[in-house]
């Protein structure tokens, strides 16, 4: 009776409050960013926006907000056209959360700068105090109201910036990469936090399984396309359009203990952790103590020994002394007790030359990143340890070709991806071949293709290795044994596969992650045989052009999901949350 | 190097205020209203940067750069540098707040000057941009040096020994300004051209 | 008239006194930079809900006083001394300076800090005054009997003398003026004064930044440190200093990009809220005119002939 067209037709909502038109934007530099844009989005609607980096979803935001005008085609808020005062008053009820706080934390103190939108609002001096006194209830920080922004972690700025957009009472939340940076149970709390909000929200996030905790639907872009539109239940399931828009996470999928992949897959070949390791070790830190100038207890009395050839995760909240850490054993920062390197202890001359022997790769490459060339930046070092013109030639071929990056070297490092530039820092570390790789967060802003490609890569790599990571999954992936971190001391040191078996230990220690493993318990669940309610717009094919039109149809079908890249027999189609029944991430529902 | 307080007789302080006064306006006329936040913010980046130190033999200078600001911020630059100074005032007393004024003037003109010098000859090429930056960056140095002189000099006869040393003291200076704005200049050009037009 | 007053001494407390000013100085630096830094570390009020004004107990006449008449008074003060010529009103000043910091509670370590920042010029003219200011009539001058060219001249020391008096008496004035209401209060004083209201908000923002960029500059000397480098006098380090400037604009110029977006996201339209209008009352300017009062009587005195 109905056919079912391979491109369902764009269904028009009956009432969105946010409507895009054939939008096509280009920035200034001719990159095309936006073609083609078509989208409804209803009151009320939690939407996830996803694609690899540079698809376009920030630039898509933008036009939602106004900051950017559109090329061609047409923005609606509220049935109007987004533009001249209704713009000016439509950006006092859209909010935007940007991905760097300190992007919008631009006021003196943190009350002040809450109380700035309100006062755009045109309320009162005294009203929009009582606003912003209020939002920063809400997100915990009202006994920080008066403290200047640089006096707050990462994660008290991060609710600090959402305060200052729920103080405005917005209808719309735009969200950039919110859980970007956060530790697990600063991530927990954001979560949560987001959950009560009742407007629309619209969220860009590489993190599918916060997103698959938030969102419903989902949008999917591709060179600056709307390349899928459905729920985010049906974007899961497939992981074959997952790879084709960067976006497979599966891999991270295995974490569940109960995963039934072969080993290779699951984590590197670990020895049996020995009870006494015969060979001296490569770092020894006894009652090693940090003591930061105003007075704040760092590292209190911290035992650690690294062996040679070891693959090491350190895990712990923010503020847990991890940063310190590794600052004292990379020489930036030096502390009392005992460090000894390779057998000799470190003295204020050894501390010049520990850059030697010790390589970090920085959480944000930018940190790292200052040439006007990839050559320049991996001689950098190089030249520093003294190499031969020739020499410097060979290992830079050498380490881009290690990290794909073959024939780069003449590119401008500011000018790359995301991707290549964590790649490229690598690179320069290891060009250096230190005797101990640090890596600190490295999967921060990566999207998941980037992410498989550098865990392939470090998978191979041969070095002692210390990751410093909230990411219980590249934790799994690189390690084979786990510090934890609490206040300055390592709480427990245990064998990987026993600290992630041990779930109770990482709630403990700030380190929730049971709804990712809720998520990720669910998607598996998705990711198999299934049955499932799914809502189609089709055509009704066959009928005259003028009653050709599209509707919004449910229906209920089973069918399974063969996984990979097999063809699948039904492929989802657009989505319409309003007309669905909740999807409620109850495993039981499946088979 | 900041004159503090109490050094220049009141005449020129009052002066300094009056005139760098007049050039503050001018150049906040040049700048958009709704562009000043920016300028604000880039302010800061400028202001972190003279507080970087390079090692010259046995001790250290800090940059001052007025070339550099001139070269990237055009007319801008006599607010975006007044700005920075009225901080530097008030947050570590680099410069006292009565000399501000004579401050902004030793800072603030060679910034202009070598700004429009930077602009008007900088021409196409990354290599011809890179020395014309060196040059702007050296005659900023050249430039502060010597309104420093003169208005250490208005204090009469007394003031002249202290005026010569203070202007002798830029002389290694400026070698390290030139380089430093030139290559800062020619990264730019390689890597953000879009910061140089002005 | 009197002559030129010739006092020989013999070369070699040439070296003394040379080494005994500078060493005095440094010695004093070294202190005031110790105590300055154990002051320091006294730590932060832990609770912020409250303004920081009334959590330091500042609750002093200098805090009550209306920002704008301390505005107004401290800068005509300050440019009243500035204009002293003798250095027995200059140690006055001083005087009058200690009270006010007395009255006003000021933390004695930011105190410091301010006159560690100029103790180099000020200490320039010390040391090259006496020897470079021309001999007039009435000069004392300590001549060394071997180097005859080389004359330490009393006058030159007590002109420096006064110079730093009055730079001291002015500095010491600045922890009353800035620190005795939060920075947004004494900004918004200054446009209530008249100048533009955009003014206080671009200083606020630069304030604001700099700390942004302070660290981020920290992060990246930190990842040219872990690769080797170090500051020397060099082509090398000048060439990576330039990279590293070259990336701090880029980056600020980014951020500064985005903030601008941030802030039209959330309505800016070129304008600022303005905060409440402060009243002004009576003991206001009464505090005012006896203030300014003191400073034209060390005027007079100053002006007075001796």
């Amino acid at each position: 009776m109905h056919e079912l067209t391979p491109i369902a037709p764009p269904v028009e909502h009956p009432d969105p409050l946010l409507g895009v038109r054939d939008l096509h934007y280009r920035y200034p530099d001719g990159t095309q960013a936006l073609s083609g844009i078509r989208l409804d989005i209803a009151a009320g609607e939690r939407i996830a926006l996803v694609g690899r980096n540079g698809s376009g979803k920030t630039t898509l935001i933008k036009q939602l907000c106004g900051l950017l005008a559109p090329g061609s085609g047409q923005v609606y808020y509220q049935g109007r056209l987004l533009q001249g005062e209704h713009l000016e008053a439509g950006r006092l009820t859209i909010g935007y959360l940007f991905q760097d706080p300190d992007d919008q934390l631009f006021g003196h103190t943190v009350l002040a700068d809450v109380a700035f939108g309100p006062r755009q609002q045109g309320l009162s001096a005294e009203q929009a105090d009582a606003a912003a006194r209020e939002a920063l209830k809400r997100v915990h920080l009202a006994d920080k109201a008066y403290k200047e922004p640089h006096h707050l972690s990462f994660g008290q700025k991060k609710r600090a910036a959402l305060a200052g957009l729920l103080a405005m009472q917005p209808q719309v939340l735009l969200l950039d990469e919110p859980t970007a940076n956060l530790d697990p149970r600063q991530e927990q709390v954001f979560l949560d936090l987001l959950k009560t909000f009742n407007g629309t929200l619209i969220c860009v996030s590489h993190d599918l399984l916060f997103l698959y905790e938030l969102c419903r639907r989902a949008v999917v872009l591709d060179q600056g396309r709307v390349a899928h539109d459905y729920s985010l239940d049906e974007l899961v399931t497939q992981r074959g359009e997952l790879r084709a828009h960067g976006l497979d996470f599966s891999f991270r999928l295995v974490l569940t203990p109960e995963a039934d992949e072969a080993p290779a897959e699951r984590g590197p070949a670990c020895a049996p952790m020995a009870a006494e390791p015969t060979a001296a070790p490569l770092v020894t830190l006894e009652h090693y103590v940090f003591r930061y100038p105003d007075g704040t207890l760092a590292l209190d009395r911290l035992d650690l020994g690294i062996w040679s050839g070891e693959r090491i995760a350190l895990v712990g909240e923010n503020g847990a002394g991890k940063s310190t850490l590794l600052a004292c054993l990379l020489g930036l920062q030096q502390g009392s007790g005992t460090y000894c390197f390779d057998g000799r202890p470190v003295t204020r001359r050894l501390q010049r030359t520990l850059w030697r022997q010790v390589g970090l790769v920085f959480q944000d490459c930018a940190d790292q990143l200052f040439c006007a060339s990839v050559e320049e930046e991996i001689a950098f070092g190089l030249r520093q340890l003294g190499l031969a013109r020739a020499e410097i030639r060979r290992r830079g071929e050498e380490v881009l070709a290690m990290v794909g990056l073959e024939g780069f070297q003449q590119r401008v490092p500011l000018h790359l991806s995301g991707g290549e530039r964590k790649r490229l820092a690598l690179a320069c570390v290891l060009a250096m071949r230190p005797r101990l790789l640090i890596l600190d967060e490295p999967t921060a802003g990566l999207d998941p293709r980037s992410e498989a490609l550098l865990l392939e890569i470090l998978r191979g790599l041969e070095a002692t290795l210390l990751l410093v990571s909230h990411d219980m999954f590249f934790v799994q992936a690189l390690t084979c044994r786990t510090l934890v971190m609490h206040q300055g001391h390592i709480l427990r040191d245990t064998a990987t596969a026993d600290f992630l078996q041990d779930r109770n230990l990482g709630n403990l220690n700030g380190l929730a992650f049971s709804y990712r493993q809720r998520g990720s318990d669910a998607i598996r669940a998705l990711q198999h045989a299934h049955e499932q309610r799914h809502v189609h717009g089709h055509r009704h094919a066959g009928e005259e052009a003028a009653l050709e039109h599209a509707h919004v149809h449910t229906h209920r079908i089973v069918h399974s999901h063969p996984g990979d890249d097999q063809a699948h027999e039904h492929p989802p189609r657009r989505f319409y949350g309003d007309d669905l029944p909740d999807h409620a991430h109850d495993p039981d529902r499946h088979n | 190097m900041h004159i503090s307080d109490g050094v220049l007789p009141l005449s020129v302080t009052i002066g300094g205020y009056a005139a760098s006064a007049a050039l503050t306006a001018w150049s906040a006329r040049r700048t958009r209203t709704e562009e000043m936040p920016k300028l604000a913010v880039m302010t800061a980046a400028f202001f972190v940067a003279s507080l970087i130190s390079l090692p010259l033999g046995p001790t250290s200078v800090h940059l001052l750069i007025p070339g550099l600001t001139g070269a990237l911020l055009g007319p801008s630059a006599f607010l975006s540098i007044g700005l920075g100074l009225l901080l530097q005032s008030l947050l570590f007393q680099f410069g006292g707040l009565t000399a501000l004024g004579a401050n902004a003037l030793m800072m603030g003109l060679p910034a202009m000057a070598c700004g429009w010098f930077f602009q008007r000859f900088k021409g196409t090429t990354r290599r011809r941009q890179t020395i014309v930056g060196s040059l702007a960056g050296a005659a900023g140095t050249v430039l502060s040096a010597i309104v420093l002189a003169v208005l250490l000099a208005t204090g009469g006869e007394d003031f002249f020994g202290v005026a010569k040393l203070a202007l002798a003291a830029h002389v290694p200076v400026i070698v390290i300004e030139g380089a430093v704005s030139g290559l800062t200049i020619g990264f730019l050009a390689k890597v953000k051209p879009a910061l140089l037009q002005r | 008239m009197i002559d030129i007053v010739h006092i020989t001494v013999p070369w070699w407390q040439v070296a003394l006194l040379l080494m005994l000013g500078p060493a005095v100085l440094a010695g004093a630096v070294a202190g005031l930079r110790r105590l300055a830094r154990a002051r320091v570390t006294a730590g932060e009020a832990p609770d912020w809900s409250v303004p920081p004004l009334a959590a330091e107990g500042g609750d002093t006449l200098l805090h009550r006083w209306d920002v704008r008449c301390k505005i107004v008074t401290i800068l005509a003060y300050s440019f009243m001394l500035a204009a002293l010529s003798r250095p027995q009103p200059a140690v006055a000043a001083i005087g009058i300076s200690l009270l006010v910091l007395v009255a006003a509670r000021a933390s004695a370590a930011r105190v410091l800090i301010r006159l560690l920042a100029i103790a180099g010029f000020i200490g320039m003219f010390l040391v090259v005054m006496p020897f470079t200011v021309p001999e007039r009539n009435g000069d004392t001058l300590i001549v060394f009997n071997q180097i005859p060219w080389l004359g330490f001249n009393l006058r030159g020391l007590g002109l420096a003398g006064t110079i730093a008096a009055k730079a001291v008496a002015i500095t010491l004035l600045m922890e009353p003026l800035l620190a005795t209401a939060p920075l947004p209060v004494t900004l918004h004083g200054l446009s209530r004064l008249g100048a533009p209201e955009m003014v206080g908000q671009m200083v606020l923002l630069s304030h604001r930044y700099l700390h942004v960029f302070r660290h981020e500059a920290r992060r990246m000397a930190d990842g040219m440190q872990v690769r080797g480098f170090r500051k020397r006098t060099d082509l090398v380090t000048l060439r990576a200093v330039a990279n590293f400037l070259g990336m701090l604009f880029v980056r600020s110029f980014e951020r500064t990009e985005r903030v601008f977006d941030a802030m039209r996201a959330r309505g800016y339209k070129g304008r600022f809220p303005e905060p409440a209008e402060p009243r002004l009352k009576p003991g206001d300017l009464l505090f005012a005119g006896l203030w300014l009062l003191a400073g034209l009587t060390l005027l007079v005195w100053d002006r007075m002939p001796s």
